[in-house]
């Protein structure tokens, strides 16, 4: 089974997002970046009010690797990526890209979340082509 | 005094191999014996120490003062966590003489492998920190992060895999020529398109391995260097630096590392620029880094690291001979001591077959990614 969260007091309320299938991304409240990974300081502007928001969940592959090593849970090869989401240029989630064979993912490919059940109170944000495409 | 009063006296390492069967401890020790040797110094004239200890797979200097049987330390400091590995002790200590905290200061890097621990994360193990929102999608080893940045710099600047495989090459060709790399069997680019695929576009080829050993360097004043048995070499300057940033995938430009600033320092902070340079150290975990350092250092422009090397650059008797030991990726993984022991050799003239002809400064380097360390030293005059 793959590797699971644990969640802290900085990242609960990502994981409570996911599990009720929306993407939180934190947004300053003072100069209105997103951030991520979960802070409790905005890393642009060092303002200490961050807001769980949720994002579009639509992006982008900004880049990829396809991983053919053994990793618990998961059957080679599949791929993690770097999704940069469409909200802000620079923010992105380390994700998988799925319902498409590895060797058709590409830089610059739209993509949309989706979640997937990891266990009975975690499910994962990963990402499939976009609707539509 | 500045670092520039600063040098390197002795060097020194244990036996380097796939699997020793003697322990961590016992390894390092025969390092730090073997560079005071070197220096023609005992442990009583040891008065500072520093190492990355980097993961739970070394010691800390308590384990190298009693082990030798120093009288005491008037410095040291175990470089935990996030740092450019063995290049970060190297600095600390030639600026904790540089001020006066200590006089002659051992620095070491060593690793034992814990056969009985696996890397990687055991089925269904609950993560927390920074690794929670990697380590669920299965992303969890380094060679994934930089195999991410290397396919943007595909991306962007059109590098290929057989570039990366020129690099593989070239540095197993160095290793061939030293006794103490664990990897010397010569290979060419069919064998590195025939590595297995790790995660694309990594094949085991690109990626360093682990080694049970350990390597030392003495550090004390210029002036007192001049009394010992090898001809001193000089640290003419050093910089750490990071961005804003510490999450690799947050970082804005995968294409360019914390490497770039820490070259701009290097050269603002020593006067020297790219050419003045005739052998380079530097850090090669993943081949892709070493492209990465070149670009970042100035020795070729950026996304023109392929070309450069792939045009016979980086190799013994070329314009910037490049990990003239064979780098980690032939020698073994030390996180860039060794790198910093060869420099040395090479400034002194002691590479043997090695030697890069009248080389008088050279590079060091370590890290990746979101930070970086780089050291020139040079032949003292």
């Amino acid at each position: 089974m793959r590797p699971l969260p644990l969640p802290d007091q900085d990242t609960a309320f990502f994981w409570e997002g996911t599990a009720q299938r929306k993407l939180l991304i934190l947004r300053c409240e003072a100069c209105g970046s997103y951030v991520h990974y979960p802070k409790p300081a905005c890393p642009l502007c060092g303002a200490a009010s961050l807001t769980p928001t949720e994002v579009s969940g639509r992006g982008h592959v900004h880049t990829f690797t396809v991983t053919h090593r053994a990793v618990p849970g998961f059957e080679q090869p599949f791929v993690v990526a770097m999704i940069e989401l469409d909200e802000q240029p620079g923010l992105r989630l380390i994700s998988n890209v799925i319902g498409v064979e590895p060797d058709a993912v590409s830089i610059g490919m739209r993509v949309e979340v989706t979640f997937q059940p990891a266990a009975d109170d975690v499910w994962l944000p990963v990402f499939r082509p976009e609707a539509g495409r | 005094m500045t670092l520039r009063d600063i040098a390197i006296a002795g060097v020194g390492c244990s036996e380097i191999v796939r699997a020793s069967d003697r322990s961590v401890t016992a390894l390092t020790l025969d390092a730090c014996r073997a560079a005071l040797a070197d220096a023609g110094l005992g442990p009583a004239h040891v008065d500072g120490m520093a190492t990355y200890p980097g993961a739970p797979d070394s010691i800390a200097c308590f384990a190298v003062v009693e082990g030798l049987g120093i009288p005491g330390l008037r410095w040291f400091e175990d470089i935990a966590g996030w740092a450019p590995a063995a290049v970060a002790p190297v600095i600390a200590a030639a600026d904790a003489v540089a001020r006066g905290s200590c006089e002659t200061a051992l620095v070491f890097r060593s690793t034992k492998r814990n056969r009985d621990r696996p890397p990687g994360f055991a089925s269904a193990a609950r993560i927390g920190g920074d690794n929670q929102f990697r380590a669920p999608f299965g992303d969890t080893m380094t060679s994934q992060w930089l195999a991410m940045w290397a396919r943007r710099h595909m991306y962007e600047h059109g590098t290929t895999e057989e570039h990366l495989g020129h690099i593989a090459v070239t540095f197993r060709r160095h290793a061939i020529l030293n006794q103490r790399a664990p990897l010397r069997d010569p290979i060419t680019l069919e064998d590195y398109f025939a590595s297995r695929m790790v995660t694309t576009p990594f094949r085991l080829l690109d990626c360093d391995f682990p080694v049970d050993g350990a390597g030392a360097v003495v550090i004390t004043t210029l002036a007192r260097a001049r009394d010992l048995p090898h001809p001193p070499v000089q640290v003419l300057g050093g910089a750490m630096t990071t961005g804003t940033r510490p999450d690799w995938d947050q970082w804005p430009d995968l294409t360019t590392m914390a490497s770039k600033r820490c070259a701009d320092e290097l050269w603002a902070r020593t006067g020297l620029q790219p050419h003045d340079v005739n052998v380079a150290e530097i850090y090669d975990g993943f081949s892709w880094l070493a492209l990465c350092w070149l670009e970042d250092l100035g020795f070729c422009a950026k996304g023109e690291g392929g070309p450069f090397i792939a045009e016979g650059n980086i190799a013994l008797g070329s314009r910037l001979p490049t990990n003239t030991h064979g780098g980690s990726l032939s020698a073994g993984r030390l996180h860039a001591i060794t790198h910093v022991i060869e420099c040395v050799e090479q400034l002194r003239g002691a590479a043997a077959e090695r030697q890069v002809p009248g080389a008088e400064v050279g590079v060091v380097s370590a890290g990746g990614g979101t930070m970086a360390g780089a050291a020139l030293l040079a032949r003292a005059r």
